[in-house]
């Protein structure tokens, strides 16, 4: 396959910052099928138009999901790229390898497909992009057999789920991510594989208020580590760090001088809460006030630490702008206890009584947030067979409202108001 | 009373046969049996698929069910994946 002139995508190399142009580039030397990548985009910059045609009947057999069909709309002038299927591969919990493992993948991805591969894609899969279709079977055949490695989710399944790294190498992790994304992988291996819902569905996994894997942002079932007692204080580590024997934050920002550590202006005036106070040498925190926002965890390691009793936060909702605008998980529960002791079922049970309620009501292509938003607050609350809490108010006079059911009104909606109003005026 | 699992099978059977359009989404087939909780009509909607009666179609995000001999294109189209 012929090189392509691409002066619009070579603009792309310039500057200091790596360049996918220049990768695809490189790869094209090794496969030249790759150069039709190039020449494909060169022309949709050109007319400001996608060349790109989405999805079809591909994938293996036996799994409705793991693959997503990609095609050329110009198949003759861009023969190298006349099928472009991309392949999701199930990462394992927090992306551990062996490179003995990644070097495998990487050799039958150049043996069956375009070579180039997106580590990782935003679900969390490692990603190969570029298979034709007549590969696919002989590549997952493979894959499978050989290396152990299955396929992700795609379309109308449940996702892969990702976590972060937790317990394996965080001291803030407050339960086992890498545990719960492992078992509730292996529970749902149907709903991964085959499409289960109206839509995608995705759970993530983070230790602790920092929510490395972006839970809160991107899946519909957040699971975010916290904890209900009280921020463990050293105080001898606090007077350390005030003294300057310490570096903050782990000496995250030491490449410049920021001067000397002050607690009041780097620690205190910023608890989001304002919950924090000096008081003879020692820190204090009024932890009913604290929203666990990890702030001066972050900045004082050695010297505070999450709480003893831990579990999770369970936020729900959460979507990328597709149709409206980017959406943020609503926190639901604020304190789960998440635990492989008990298979993790207080949670499983939790995501299936969603599940039941979004399947039946949920709109064709419609996040489970949008249900939410579309039907309502209370009553998904009421769905879900909890009890309204002030926590549940994304901020006073937005969704405040929890009205009365007629079954808690004394004589229902049918009482004489007659006669009440004799007894109490208006 | 919910159908049979055959029952339900030849409904939704039916349905992909003469739904307007050749792809259908999985709450289409809800109304073949409004007793069945959709969970259930995924099960047996995947289980048809399994059978080689009913194929996935999916855009990339979406999947949808359609009969082998209605999809003339193994192509999708352009569009949000
Ligand atoms: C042309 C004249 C006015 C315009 C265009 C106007 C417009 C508005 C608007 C857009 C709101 C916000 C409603 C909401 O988001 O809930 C509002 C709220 C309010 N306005 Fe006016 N207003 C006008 C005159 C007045 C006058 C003369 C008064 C009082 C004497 C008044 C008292 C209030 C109060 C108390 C609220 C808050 C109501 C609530 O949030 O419950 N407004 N007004
Ligand atoms: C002892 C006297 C008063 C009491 C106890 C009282 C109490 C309250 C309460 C509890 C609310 C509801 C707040 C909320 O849920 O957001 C409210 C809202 C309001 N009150 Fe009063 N109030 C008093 C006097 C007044 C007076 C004299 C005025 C006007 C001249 C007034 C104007 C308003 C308005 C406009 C609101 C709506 C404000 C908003 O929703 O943003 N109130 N009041
Ligand atoms: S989310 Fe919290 S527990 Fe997980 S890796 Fe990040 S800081 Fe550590
Ligand atoms: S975690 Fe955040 S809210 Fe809690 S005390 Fe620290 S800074 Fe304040």
């Amino acid at each position: 396959m012929a090189k392509h002139e691409t002066p619009l995508l070579d603009e792309l190399e310039k500057g200091p910052w790596p360049s996918f142009v220049t990768d695809i580039k490189r790869q094209a030397e090794k496969n030249p099928a790759c150069w039709d990548i190039l020449g494909q985009v060169e022309l949709s910059y050109k007319e400001k138009i996608t060349h790109w045609k989405h999805g079809g009947i591909v994938g293996v057999f036996g799994y409705g999901g793991g693959i997503v069909g990609r095609y050329s709309d110009l198949p003759k002038r861009f023969p190298g790229v006349e099928h472009f299927h991309t392949v999701r591969l199930n990462q394992p919990a927090s992306k551990y390898y062996s490179t003995e493992h990644l070097r495998a993948i990487c050799d039958k991805w150049e043996k069956y497909g375009s070579g180039m591969t997106n580590m990782h894609g935003s679900t969390g899969d490692l990603v190969l992009l570029g298979c034709r279709t007549e590969s696919l079977e002989p590549l997952f055949y493979e894959l499978t057999h050989e290396l152990q490695q299955d396929l992700g989710g795609s379309g109308s399944n449940l996702r892969t789920p990702a976590n972060c790294l937790g317990q394996s190498r965080c001291e803030w992790a407050c339960y086992d991510t890498e545990e719960a994304c492992h078992q509730l992988t292996m529970h749902y291996q149907d709903e991964i594989h085959r499409p289960a819902f109206p839509y995608k569905f995705k759970f993530k996994f983070s230790g602790c208020p920092n929510d490395c894997v972006a839970a809160i942002a991107r899946s519909d079932v957040a699971v975010i580590g916290t904890w209900r007692d009280n921020i463990r204080i050293d105080q001898a580590a606090v007077k350390e760090y005030v003294a300057g024997k310490i570096p903050s934050n782990g000496g995250a920002h030491a490449s410049r001088d920021w001067g000397k550590f002050d607690i009041q202006k780097e620690v205190i005036a910023l608890c989001p809460t304002g919950c924090m106070w000096m008081e003879g040498g020692d820190l204090k925190i009024d932890d009913a006030e604290c929203t666990r926002c990890m702030h001066c965890l972050n900045v004082m390691p050695r010297a505070l630490r999450p709480g003893v009793e831990q579990g999770a936060t369970i936020c729900v909702g959460a979507k990328a702008p597709i149709l409206d605008g980017a959406q943020f998980a609503t926190m639901i529960v604020p304190f789960m206890k998440v635990s492989a002791d008990n298979e993790f079922e207080e949670l499983i049970e939790f995501i299936e009584k969603i599940w039941d309620w979004w399947m039946e009501v949920g709109k064709n292509r419609e996040r489970v947030g949008e249900t939410m938003q579309r039907i309502g607050l209370p009553t998904f609350i009421k769905v879900m067979d909890l009890e309204p809490i002030p926590q549940h108010i994304k901020e006073p006079r937005s969704n405040p409202y929890v009205f009365w059911q007629e079954e808690e009104v004394e004589g229902g909606w049918d009482r004489d108001v007659e006669e009440f109003r004799a007894r109490h005026a208006a | 009373m919910a159908l049979s699992r055959d029952e339900l099978k030849a409904a939704i059977l039916k349905k992909a046969e003469t739904a307007p359009k050749p792809q259908l989404y999985i709450k289409d087939f809800y109304a073949c049996d409004p007793d069945t909780k959709p969970r259930e009509i995924k099960n047996v909607a995947n289980d048809l698929v399994k059978e080689g009666k009913l194929m996935f179609w999916s855009s990339g995000s979406t999947t949808m069910y359609a009969m082998k001999s209605r999809i003339k294109n193994e192509e999708g189209d352009s569009g949000v994946n």
